[in-house]
């Protein structure tokens, strides 16, 4: 059987999982349903999810005491910030790590875990909410998210209401490369993802991003195809050979950890997140002339992925009001510039946030201005990639499944 | 003077351990591969009763896993990484556990000491020190250019085979000597003794005598590092990382690690173990040969 159809034929064997699909004549008719039954969301077709119970009433006093745990990815919040609400609600907060959002939710689900909050990413919030693994927010409690948050994201498109999540950080897909290693002019090419193909001098030092969404979808595009969340198994089968290819060009690596291995120059260019060559300017660079040398194109509106992660507030918590008034902390303009210039590396989509302004005040370098995103990025037509159906991510499964095999 | 059960009672901690951390996970994996998967949060849902499974993944994967499949040459490449680092830890592993064995006096303690220190530090951590040792500017890479082997650094980690198979070796050779280095300390040496004074060479005396009285040692070794080298992901991913080089378990991890088919991350598993049950099988065959060999001696 040929490898390039197994992707199309394993997504068909499931008997058990099937895509709904939304019936009747009105504007989502035909649309894809996701686990809530609600039509899947795009940055075109906005989605209220419904309250599975009340939120908590409004002016309640904080839970004090105890621990705060806070479940999130690792190294992906500034100590200092943890500390410092610790503080001044007199509890102890510790932050239980996942590896990745996927595991994550296995864990919440199993009961592994009973964090008090927890990052989230719009792709999944359907099926959380699904599952009741998070509650429903009462924003009488986190009144910076309309204060201090860029507009777009108070009452996004994947959670109309705001029901269920609060923005945490934003981040684009694009590439990273060393100007020392790489002398193609990436941003004046016509199409800059063609780099990756084009890459046959840099061979062994060129590496995509371990994530089947996001190297799919930088295929995709490359050939013109914006639908980041197509589940037309050609285009996915087409999608896999044109990655295979870059076995011959480059000896291809995945990996996630570009922002290290580009500043140690164990990798000259890399698909990146906007937010990886600030991290690595702020805490990874082997001596401070290589932050000059780092690079990242940002593909724009429209043109390439832009994603965001959320805070949501567990069903486990036994600190409801504290967990609320945790997510308003963070959106807070002061303690949000914190974490993204003293650790993090990934933006805070606070209004507050000026790229101009922390160029001129030194605090990133003018040659990572591309790594800093504006409101203007985001819009019914940015690129997200959301939502699948479960065939859908079938699908995308066992195409990267078939571009792992270096066969 | 004992009950009958007593002694074979010893042996119930042992059947305890067993059932609990080896036979109820591994049909639990076998419930996976034949189960379902929870539309809402895409997790397993094991089908335990045999009534219930549906084969339809297992088929499917079992196809992809022959010649032409999809999985056919991560698959072979796997095999081919396993018995070429089985071999690199035969040649290496064998003098020295030879020597300990055999010619080691005052200094044997201290070399199995050494052979243990490994065994103190993770196998992730040993690996990680890996990347630093053969990064670009790393001191192996610093060494060779220091001595005009080099004049630029050699890409170690640039995706290469060469790479993840001598950090296979590395991770693994322990395993492999330790088991070697007992079964030739129990060689008797008046065998060796018999064999010189009816006129063998020491080479030949080697060659007849102690390599076959140290097979069950050397298979024992092989088998050790051989199982777990087959599952392995890590190995490739940190020293690699490259899709060319990458390993079946690697494809068993993404497919576990999350997302809605977890119902084949099992397929493979099971039909990785049922592979390595063969060539377990050939292990204790070999092993059931030499002891009645031994007994009709």
């Amino acid at each position: 059987m040929g490898a390039s159809s197994l992707a199309s034929i394993l997504a068909a064997c499931s008997n058990s999982t099937t895509a709904s699909v939304s019936s009747g004549t009105g504007k989502n008719s035909g649309v894809p349903l996701g686990p809530s039954g609600q039509p899947l969301a795009r940055p075109d077709r906005r989605v209220t999810l419904p309250l599975w119970e009340d939120p908590i009433t409004s002016g309640m006093q904080p839970e004090t005491g105890g621990e705060f745990t806070v479940f999130n990815y690792p190294d992906y919040i500034y100590p200092k910030v943890l500390k410092d609400f610790g503080k001044k609600y007199n509890v102890s907060v510790k932050v239980t790590p996942f590896d990745d959002i996927n595991s994550g939710i296995t864990r919440l689900a199993s009961g592994a875990v009973q964090p008090d909050v927890t990052e989230m990413t719009p792709d999944n919030l359907d099926r959380v909410v699904a599952a009741k693994l998070i509650k429903p927010l009462n924003l009488d409690y986190i009144p910076n998210l309309k204060a201090n948050v860029w507009p777009s994201l108070v009452d996004p498109f994947y959670d109309g209401g705001s029901h269920y999540s609060a923005p945490y950080t934003v981040y684009a897909t694009g590439i990273a490369w060393r100007t020392d290693r790489v002398t193609e002019d990436i941003e004046g090419m016509s199409d800059p993802w063609d780099i990756f193909w084009e890459s046959q001098a840099y061979k062994g030092k060129v590496a995509l991003l371990s994530e089947p969404r996001e190297t799919i979808a930088m295929a995709l595009l490359r050939k013109g195809h914006k639908d980041i969340n197509t589940e037309d198994p050609a285009l996915i089968d087409q999608a896999v050979s044109d990655l295979k290819e870059l076995y011959g060009i480059c000896n291809i690596k995945v990996g996630d950890l570009q922002y290290q291995t580009v500043p140690e120059d164990k990798a000259w260019l890399n698909q990146a997140w906007s937010g990886d060559m600030l991290a690595a300017s702020f805490y990874y660079l082997p001596k401070p002339s290589v932050g000059k040398l780092l690079r990242f194109w940002n593909p724009g509106r429209g043109n390439g992925p832009i994603q965001n992660d959320m805070w949501s507030i567990c069903s486990t918590t036994k600190k409801p009001v504290l967990a609320h008034l945790f997510i308003n902390y963070m959106l807070d303009n002061g303690v949000g510039y914190s974490n993204f210039i003293n650790f993090n590396g990934y933006q805070p989509p606070l209004n507050e946030v000026n790229p101009d302004e922390l160029i001129s005040k030194g605090l990133i370098p003018e040659n990572l201005r591309n790594s800093v995103l504006s409101e203007a990025d985001l819009g019914p037509d940015s690129l997200q990639e959301m939502t699948l159906t479960t065939k859908g991510q079938q699908l995308w499964q066992n195409g990267y499944s078939q571009f792992l095999t270096g066969a | 003077m004992y009950p009958r059960w007593l002694w074979p009672a010893f042996a119930l901690p042992g059947v305890v351990w067993l059932v609990l951390l080896f036979l109820v996970p591994f049909y639990a994996v076998i419930g996976v591969a034949f189960g379902s998967v929870d539309p809402i949060l895409l997790q397993a849902q094991p089908a335990w009763n045999p009534l219930d499974w549906n084969i339809g993944w297992f088929s499917q994967v079992l196809g992809e896993l022959t010649p032409g499949g999809a999985y056919w040459t991560v698959f072979i490449r796997t095999v081919e990484y396993v018995v070429v680092s089985i071999v690199g830890c035969f040649l290496i592993g064998y003098p020295v556990a030879y020597y300990i064995a055999r010619h080691a006096t005052r200094t044997k303690t201290l070399l199995l000491i050494l052979l243990i220190l490994p065994f103190w530090i993770s196998y992730l951590m040993r690996m990680l020190a890996w990347v630093n040792l053969l990064a670009p500017d790393g001191y192996v890479n610093r060494f060779l250019i220091w001595t005009h082997v080099l004049s630029t650094p050699y890409g170690f980690l640039d995706g290469k085979s060469s790479t993840v198979i001598w950090a296979l070796i590395y991770g693994y050779i322990p395993y492999f000597i330790l088991p070697l280095y007992a079964a030739l300390d129990r060689i008797d040496r008046h065998y060796l003794e018999a064999a010189r004074d009816l006129g063998a060479s020491p080479f030949r005396a080697f060659v007849h005598v102690t390599l076959p009285l140290s097979k069950a040692g050397v298979l024992g070794g092989m088998v050790l590092i051989a199982l777990p080298m087959f599952g392995d992901y890590y190995t490739p991913n940190i020293v690699s990382g490259a899709p060319t080089t990458s390993m079946i378990g690697n494809q068993i991890d993404l497919y576990f690690h999350g997302g809605p088919q977890p119902t084949i991350g099992a397929a493979i598993t099971i039909l990785l173990s049922a592979f390595l049950v063969v060539l377990m099988g050939y292990y204790m065959w070999t092993i059931y040969r030499a002891s009645k060999e031994l007994r009709g001696a």
